[in-house]
């Protein structure tokens, strides 16, 4: 039986909860063998493979959790912190370069002060830093060095699920879907 | 009006502060106020009144004044700051340029003067149009920018309302009114229009008014390219850039409700990863748990110690402890230390001495301390010793 190319990595990155981004060569083998994929990740583990315009990533039944409440908090966080400073956070998470010491600057400020202590990935600079790092093993950041990161198309994910938020997109039903999920 | 007209040039350009700040007013509250006036003549302590009023820049308007529309124009035109006109103003053009067209059709075979003249008032209606939506876009891109740039810092709420008013009374209109694929649009009439015109300019049979036609229709063909160029304008960037600040302050509006409640909220689904790894997750953690109790926080002074003589003299118990018992009884164990490192080094060091103390705690030494007489002085390197007189028997027997 004849596999796709980088058959081996895509299912190691997406096992590890990695988003496969689109300027990855894996990502156009993944497309162009989507079908085998689905099936593949369905038949083999349970899972779904999600595949976007410039990213594609998996999901189960299980979600995990804690990561995923973190990582919005932490897209909250910095996007009304960005939008505070004037400026146009949407442009700024997809095309600036951000540095760790404006992160610290901006968490340490925040109105949000109680919220951040309370959280242990986000508390403190060193916390952070573990959490972009835990970010960048999945491919949601792109660190340019040890300073300095950038994110990838993955953010979308969690933009998205804020617009929908506002929209009130999610029901009851949903949300208690993801509560029983959760527990 | 008796003034020259290079005068009255002369006259805004010298006093083109006070002009600019009247118009600016003017801008803003539709007429300039009669205080106003007064207060911005002061500031700029120009006393020129009179002259405004002769030169027809102010128009009175009750106890108030406006400035003429003319004026109010040329600076519009040359500090680029239009007044945006609502599309619905705009629109009435369709309804002048629609009905000369129709007139200048019925008359075409009539007197000819007065169909020089339609074809000439069709060409102002359409060059005000044109001109009206180009001051419309230029104005629009500047408040779309501006909102974007946000330099203002305006909050998101008032940020999504600028935008949503802007796209709802004037982008989106003005879009409909120059969309091409509308029937009913003013672009598609003009297009009309200019083809009726192409035709007229190569056939009719007067030369003066084929002249006319010719003028009309390379104006239309330049006008049609303009509101094709603006067009492009809002719909390739004014509508994506306030689209976008509209996603913007949803998304914005999604994170503020998300963090009022951000353990309680539904979150998006994230993968979790079932691989087994050697090391616990939290053994980073646990690692720098371990080293952090090995943090000393006490302060810690290093001094310079002097080893030499350390190195030299070890002290020799055993020796000392057969010198002791040779000697015994003794009197006064402090002054026989003393007195045996005196005779073996010609001084008593402090540290050498306190050494030779530790005999009094070996086996088979037996003391008597005599509690009542006087406290010895044994003189060492470093210090002065009082010590108190110990005796040391022999095997119990003095």
């Amino acid at each position: 039986m004849e596999f796709p190319r980088y058959h081996k990595e895509i299912v190691t990155d997406l096992l590890d909860g990695k988003f496969i981004l689109a300027s990855d060569p894996k990502f156009v083998e993944l497309k162009n063998s989507i079908e085998f994929y689905n099936s593949f990740f369905k038949e083999s583990f349970d899972f779904d493979v999600e595949l976007k315009s410039d990213f594609a990533y998996i999901l189960s039944a299980e979600t995990n959790e804690q990561l995923s409440r973190d990582i919005c908090i932490f897209f909250g966080l910095l996007c009304y912190e960005l939008d505070k400073d004037g400026k146009n956070f949407l442009e700024e998470i997809q095309y600036a370069e951000f540095e760790t010491d404006m992160l610290d600057s901006y968490f340490d400020n925040s109105a949000y002060i109680d919220l951040i202590q309370n959280n242990n990935q986000l508390k403190n600079s060193e916390n952070r830093k573990q959490f972009i790092n835990n970010l960048g093993r999945r491919n949601i950041i792109e660190k340019t060095n040890d300073k300095k990161f950038s994110f990838t198309p993955a953010h979308k994910v969690f933009m998205d699920f804020a617009a929908n938020f506002a929209k009130g997109k999610l029901t009851s039903t949903d949300v208690e879907v993801e509560t029983n999920e959760n527990k | 009006m008796k003034a020259e007209p290079k005068t009255i040039i002369n006259f805004l350009s010298n006093h083109f502060e006070t002009v600019k700040d009247l118009f600016e007013t003017q801008t803003k509250e539709g007429f300039v106020r009669k205080e106003f006036l007064n207060e911005i003549l002061k500031e700029n302590d120009s006393d020129i009144f009179n002259q405004l009023i002769e030169y027809k820049f102010l128009k009175k308007l009750g106890d108030d004044y406006e400035i003429r529309g003319v004026y109010f124009k040329f600076f519009e035109f040359i500090l680029n700051e239009f007044k945006p006109l609502l599309p619905e103003t705009i629109e009435k053009y369709e309804q002048s340029i629609g009905s000369l067209f129709k007139k200048i059709r019925e008359g075409i075979a009539k007197d000819r003067n007065i169909l020089v003249q339609r074809i000439n008032e069709l060409y102002n209606e359409v060059r005000e149009f044109s001109d009206s939506v180009e001051k419309n876009t230029l104005r629009l891109v500047t408040e779309t920018r501006e909102l974007k740039s946000n330099v203002d810092k305006i909050d998101y709420k008032e940020k999504v309302r600028k935008a949503s008013f802007w796209i709802d009374y004037y982008i989106t209109p003005l879009n409909s009114i120059l969309d091409v694929t509308h029937p009913q649009s003013i672009t598609n009439r003009l297009f009309e229009i200019s083809q009726y015109v192409n035709v007229r300019r190569l056939n009719f049979d007067d030369e003066n008014t084929r002249i006319q036609f010719e003028k009309l229709y390379n104006f239309l063909v330049q006008t049609n390219d303009d509101l094709m160029r603006q067009s492009k304008i809002l719909t390739n960037e004014l509508l994506p850039l306030i689209e976008r600040i509209r996603t913007e302050s949803l998304i914005l509006t999604g994170w503020i409700e998300f963090l009022k409640q951000p353990y309680k909220a539904p979150i998006p689904k994230v993968f979790k990863v079932f691989r087994e790894v050697p090391y616990s997750n939290d053994m980073y953690w646990n690692a720098k748990e371990y080293f952090e109790q090995f943090e000393g926080n006490d302060e810690v002074i290093l001094e310079d110690v002097q080893l030499e003589d350390f190195e030299k003299w070890i002290f020799n118990k055993e020796l000392y402890h057969n010198k002791l018992i040779q000697s015994l009884p003794v009197n006064s164990f402090f002054e026989w230390a003393g007195k045996t490192l005196k005779g073996e080094y010609k001084s008593i060091e402090t540290d050498k001495f306190f050494s030779l103390t530790t005999l009094l705690f070996e086996e088979g030494i037996n003391l008597e301390l005599d509690s009542k007489s006087d406290r010895q002085l044994i003189k060492t390197s470093q210090m002065n010793l009082r010590v108190p007189k110990i005796k040391i028997t022999k095997h119990g027997i003095s």
